[in-house]
């Protein structure tokens, strides 16, 4: 068996018995729990961000939407979430394949720049369409009993394990993607698009491909997200710091374009954000995030190429000589 | 001219207010290898971009097999059996040798049997024990072997190089010829360009001259090497065959 598949089985193992050691109504789980949302989000963004090398500051946009579709179709006709979801989700990747278009052609910041923009501009409507989103005040998912079919509890402990399950299905999308056939053809593209398309591939096909994949799951986390919180507004949703930036920035800084990369990325990042603000915000104001971003810097001084990298090398040197 | 799988008519491409190609006409015909020459800046690297597509016609006409061509994207093209090798190398440098060859196989087949192909072609240009190694970490000659497997994986009927035998010595190029010879053997149409004329003279043949984007010449190697404009423009000298 490859070492990366016992490596992930441990791993699963792990997760899925630790919140039996923990206080299920409890503040670590609920870290634990968004630690696993945004890991699954940034293992979405990574299949634009990291096998297409295109670096989005815009998939707020996504799970904005995501998020505001299956509460939209909740409030206003009790339809459940698991529906809102698959809606949520064809919505996210019809916009993705919508921003496509435009932003086809762009490179590197450019095309950070014109999503960033595509991000913002759904935040601003979010916000001046309160008939539809409830506007700045935000909206919330009417209460209800536990129930699967609802996707509400009064416990943690099984939206944890939703994220867990989420977290698993995305990074294997994500790792089938990347050993498939339009794995090698986005790989191809992000290292010389012109080469690529002379041997064939179809640079503008397998790039919105793989922006539909991405944005379509965004959505779908999005929901999950709103149901797990029960209550947002467009900041938190379509905001550029919160969503946006933060996705792109945990998976480059556990390891951009690798499985693993995201999931250490998030497992470093949420962590030390709530310590940040738990054990210094009652200090002098600001000084958590004075904190929180000098053990960013530090780490992305260290590490440039992710925190997964040198084990990545060490695989690789392995591999190399196991084919030999 | 029906038995012309390239056949290219008034072709002109303007950058701007640079005129890179005027009006050029010429045809190959199946099974023939067919040489580019001209001075640097004549317009061979233009020429090879506009007819697989990178660069957009600007006027004129490109007839794969019969049908036109001109406009279509690279992709397109390449599916229609037209592809090439890159002047300066644009492997994918992060990519293994056997999966830079591995996606242009992949247009034709699945992975599975795109895989095989890919070995199949590194074997045939001499490469098949470094499959595994990264494309960046190979030597100049080496890249342009890799270009030459990947573009033979597409499963082409017309294949433009472009300077693949640029830094290898005689051994090499004469390793290399022989290939290129094979291919043709294989049914494969072949444009080369090349500013070793030893290769280009004994390689080709037919021999088409540009200078400043025009064609100045048409023909055999060796009507070629007396034709005074040639001669004047480009080889400086008369060649000595």
């Amino acid at each position: 068996m490859r070492p990366s598949l016992v490596l992930a089985a441990v791993a699963l193992t792990v997760a899925a018995l630790l919140p039996l050691t923990l206080d299920p109504a409890g503040y670590l789980i609920r870290v634990l729990t968004v630690t696993l949302l945004f890991a699954a989000m940034s293992q979405a963004w990574n299949i634009v961000g990291g096998l297409a090398n295109q670096m989005s500051l815009g998939h707020a946009a996504f799970f904005g939407i995501g998020a505001y579709t299956s509460t939209i179709l909740l409030v206003n006709y009790g339809l459940s979430p698991w529906i809102g979801m698959l809606a949520g989700a064809a919505l996210g990747a019809a916009f993705a394949a919508l921003v496509s278009v435009p932003t086809m052609g762009l490179r590197g910041h450019y095309f950070a720049l014109a999503t960033l923009a595509f991000g913002e501009v759904m935040r601003v409507i979010a916000n001046s369409w309160p008939s539809l989103t409830g506007g700045p005040a935000g909206i919330s998912v009417p209460f209800a009993p536990d129930s699967l079919l609802m996707l509400q509890f009064k416990s943690t402990l099984p939206y944890y394990y939703l994220m867990l399950a989420a977290l698993v299905l995305v990074t294997a999308v994500f790792v089938v993607t990347k050993a498939g056939a339009l794995g090698y053809r986005l790989r191809a593209v992000k290292e010389n698009p012109d080469a690529a398309e002379v041997v064939g591939v179809d640079t503008a096909r397998v790039k919105t491909i793989a922006a539909v994949m991405s944005g379509g799951i965004m959505a779908a986390l999005g929901t999950a997200y709103a149901q797990f919180t029960f209550f947002f507004d467009p900041e938190t949703v379509f905001g550029l710091g919160p969503i946006s930036i933060r996705v792109a920035l945990i998976a480059i800084l556990g390891g951009i374009g690798t499985a693993a990369g995201p999931i250490v990325g998030a497992f470093v990042i949420i962590p030390l954000e709530e310590l940040a603000n738990s054990w210094l915000s009652a200090g002098t104001a600001g000084l958590s995030q004075l904190v929180y971003g000098i053990l960013l810097m530090l780490i992305i001084l260290v590490q440039p190429r992710g925190l997964v990298a040198p084990v990545e090398a060490l695989a690789a040197r392995w591999r190399t000589r196991r084919a030999r | 001219m029906t038995d012309a799988v390239l056949a290219v008519a008034n072709l002109s491409k303007q950058f701007g207010g640079l005129q890179a190609l005027r009006d050029v006409s010429f045809t190959v015909a199946a099974g023939e290898i067919l040489g580019l020459i001209g001075p640097n800046g004549a317009g061979k690297t233009t020429l090879f971009n506009t007819l697989v597509g990178i660069h957009k016609v600007s006027a004129g006409s490109i007839r794969l097999e019969g049908r036109e061509i001109a406009g279509r994207k690279p992709h397109r093209i390449a599916a229609l059996g037209l592809t090439k090798t890159f002047q300066n190398v644009a492997l994918f440098m992060d990519m293994s040798v056997l999966d830079n060859v591995l996606v242009g196989a992949l247009l034709r087949q699945d992975l599975r049997s795109a895989r095989v192909t890919a070995a199949a072609c590194l074997d045939r240009v001499g490469l098949g024990a470094v499959l595994h190694k990264r494309a960046g970490d190979l030597s100049f000659p080496e890249r342009a072997r890799v270009e030459l497997a990947r573009a033979l994986a597409t499963g082409p009927r017309v294949i433009l190089l472009d300077e693949v035998m640029a830094a290898l010595n005689a051994v090499e190029m004469d390793a290399i010829m022989g290939l290129i010879r094979s291919l043709r053997a294989d049914g494969l149409t072949i444009i080369v360009v090349e500013h070793h004329m030893r290769a280009i003279m004994t390689l080709c043949d037919r021999i088409v001259v540009l200078n400043f984007g025009q064609k100045i010449a048409e023909g055999s190697p060796a009507a070629i090497a007396r034709d005074p404009q040639v001669v004047r423009a480009y080889l400086g000298r008369e060649y000595q065959a």
